[in-house]
């Protein structure tokens, strides 16, 4: 592959990234407006408010390390988008695999750390001692998950999983294959999107929105980026490990907003767990789902 | 009391470059449709506001949703009489937006004063005391009123023309006067608007006065909050 062309995936690939991520943030706020029976936002309502908040003429900072969070929390998924491939566009893919974008997807969430520590906001402290516990809570299923598909295709590269469930048709998609670890996944899938019932560190009525509660103009544009960017990652992931990848651009989009659906419609219809019993709940069901179907995997 | 007018012109002379001029437009078109309010729910107001943002009126259609914590607001909504105890947590929380920033004054109460126009306890008119934006007047207005003044503001964010917040920092002495008016001299607020008006170049002939000189005389430097527990504290001053 020419540099030249490498180069290019490797900017189309976040640009793409953030463009879905906006409609996927739009479809839950959609979702979200429908089940409440309103109208909802609309179509171009998130970006709407991107611009709005990179457009307040005065910025309030609390210091340089305020401002590093954030680069490196949108940062920390840019390069995350790079590491998964979509149909056509391969990026650096096959230099890295599940080890190294599990790894790559802690960066937000510790420069988002650093960035509220800045801050000095009591409730921005609890926010983020919150989204780490909840890093801690659901990243055991995750490993377990992520172990499970590896030793299951027996590779660690996104592009040989995807490559493997295309040629073996549906019945080889991770799905069929692995139910077990499929559905520990989806009881993560809500824990990693930071939604309800497992939407610890926002709990707007409890801590004033926890890690974005000193926010405001651009910082808070960052944040909202950042989202975009966590549902397309971790919706592709997902669809990446279990639902075979995607053949086209069609049937990816398809099965991306149909995983991000699963955990947004579920968001609305529940009220939220304690810090406590997240990391109960994460650490037993989802776990012992996960060790069973790591089990069969192995067996 | 006798107001002093302050209708100074604040609208901002348009760039001569045409590309800079389509951004502006843009920039205003999006802080029109996306405004993020912060509800201040004093007084009785608070009560139609429910109603205006859930399935019935749903605000989130016209882009207006609400937001919990100053620093992410646009509109700060006062919604019915403001006690002088709570004016200053009303001024405290409007300096810490982020400009461009609206305040929108809900029911009579904070027009007039409305029934509680004789009471020692309340400020009277909320614009002497921060620039409003737009008034909703009614004893209470309804969800539809609200949702009316609030495409009010809209339009008016759209054709570029709510530009009050600016007059805070360019009136700030008129605005402190009558604050100290209220609170005493010796009243200050986090917030440093005259070095934030300088940094910003809003700057005026109006925002340095007397009354700020008298708020420089007494004025503290900020301190970093020390947050403790009460017995850590002791056990630090035993130290």
């Amino acid at each position: 592959m020419s540099l030249q062309h490498l180069l290019t995936e490797l900017v189309l690939m976040p640009i793409i990234a953030f463009v879905v991520g906006l409609f996927l943030v739009l479809m839950m706020r959609k979702l979200g407006a429908r089940i409440q029976r309103r109208v909802g936002p609309p179509l171009l309502q998130p970006l709407y408010d991107i611009l709005k908040l990179y457009g307040k003429q005065t910025q309030i900072s609390h210091g340089l390390i305020h401002e590093i969070g954030i680069v490196m929390a949108v940062g920390g998924y840019i390069a995350a988008e790079t590491f998964l491939p979509v149909p056509g566009m391969n990026g650096i893919a096959d230099k890295g695999g599940l080890v190294t974008l599990a790894y790559i997807m802690m960066v937000p969430s510790l420069g988002l750390a650093m960035g509220v520590g800045q801050c000095a906001n009591p409730n921005g402290s609890i926010g983020i001692s919150r989204a780490l516990t909840a890093m801690f809570a659901y990243d055991i299923p995750f490993i377990l998950v992520i172990f499970g598909v590896a030793y299951q295709y027996g590779t660690t590269s996104l592009t040989d999983v995807i490559a493997i469930q295309q040629q073996q048709g549906m019945a080889g998609w991770g799905v069929v294959q692995m139910p077990l670890l499929f559905i520990a996944g989806l009881i993560a899938l809500p824990a990693m999107m930071g939604k309800h019932p497992f939407e610890i560190y926002v709990a707007p009525a409890e801590i004033a929105t926890g890690p974005m509660v000193e926010m405001g103009g651009k910082f808070l544009g960052g944040l909202f980026i950042m989202q975009c960017f966590q549902y397309y990652t971790i919706s592709v992931l997902f669809v990446t490990l279990f639902l075979g990848g995607g053949e086209n651009w069609l049937t990816f989009l398809i099965k991306v907003f149909a995983v991000a659906a699963i955990p947004l419609s579920i968001a609305y219809v529940f009220p939220r767990y304690r810090t406590e019993d997240v990391l109960r709940m994460m650490w037993k069901w989802p776990v012992i789902l996960g060790l069973l179907g790591l089990a069969l995997v192995m067996g | 009391m006798k107001r002093k007018d302050i209708s100074i012109p604040v609208e901002q002379p348009k760039r001569s470059n045409p590309l800079a001029n389509v951004f502006d437009e843009l920039m205003d078109f999006c802080r029109s449709r996306s405004m993020f309010m912060l509800h201040y729910c004093t007084g009785c107001g608070a009560i139609e506001l429910p109603p205006a943002m859930t399935s019935r009126f749903d605000m989130e259609r016209l882009g207006i949703q609400p937001m919990v914590t100053p620093r992410q607001a646009d509109i700060l909504l006062i919604t019915g009489y403001v006690s002088i105890k709570t004016l200053k947590r009303v001024i405290m929380t409007y300096e810490q937006m982020a400009s461009p920033k609206y305040v929108v004054g809900i029911c009579s109460c904070t027009v007039n004063g409305g029934m509680y126009w004789q009471s020692y306890a309340t400020a009277k008119v909320l614009k002497d005391y921060l620039p409003v934006d737009i008034y909703i007047a009614g004893c209470m207005p309804r969800p539809e009123a609200v949702i009316e003044g609030l495409r009010e503001l809209m339009s008016d964010i759209k054709q570029g023309k709510a530009n009050s917040w600016q007059r805070y920092y360019k009136n700030y002495d008129y605005y402190l006067g009558n604050q100290q008016k209220l609170f005493g001299d010796n009243w200050q607020t986090p917030t440093d608007i005259i070095a934030e008006a300088r940094h910003y170049n809003l700057i005026s002939e109006q925002t340095e006065g007397k009354h700020t000189a008298v708020l420089q005389q007494h004025q503290k430097p900020l301190e970093a909050f020390e947050a403790r527990l009460k017995h850590q504290q002791g056990q630090a001053r035993e130290q």
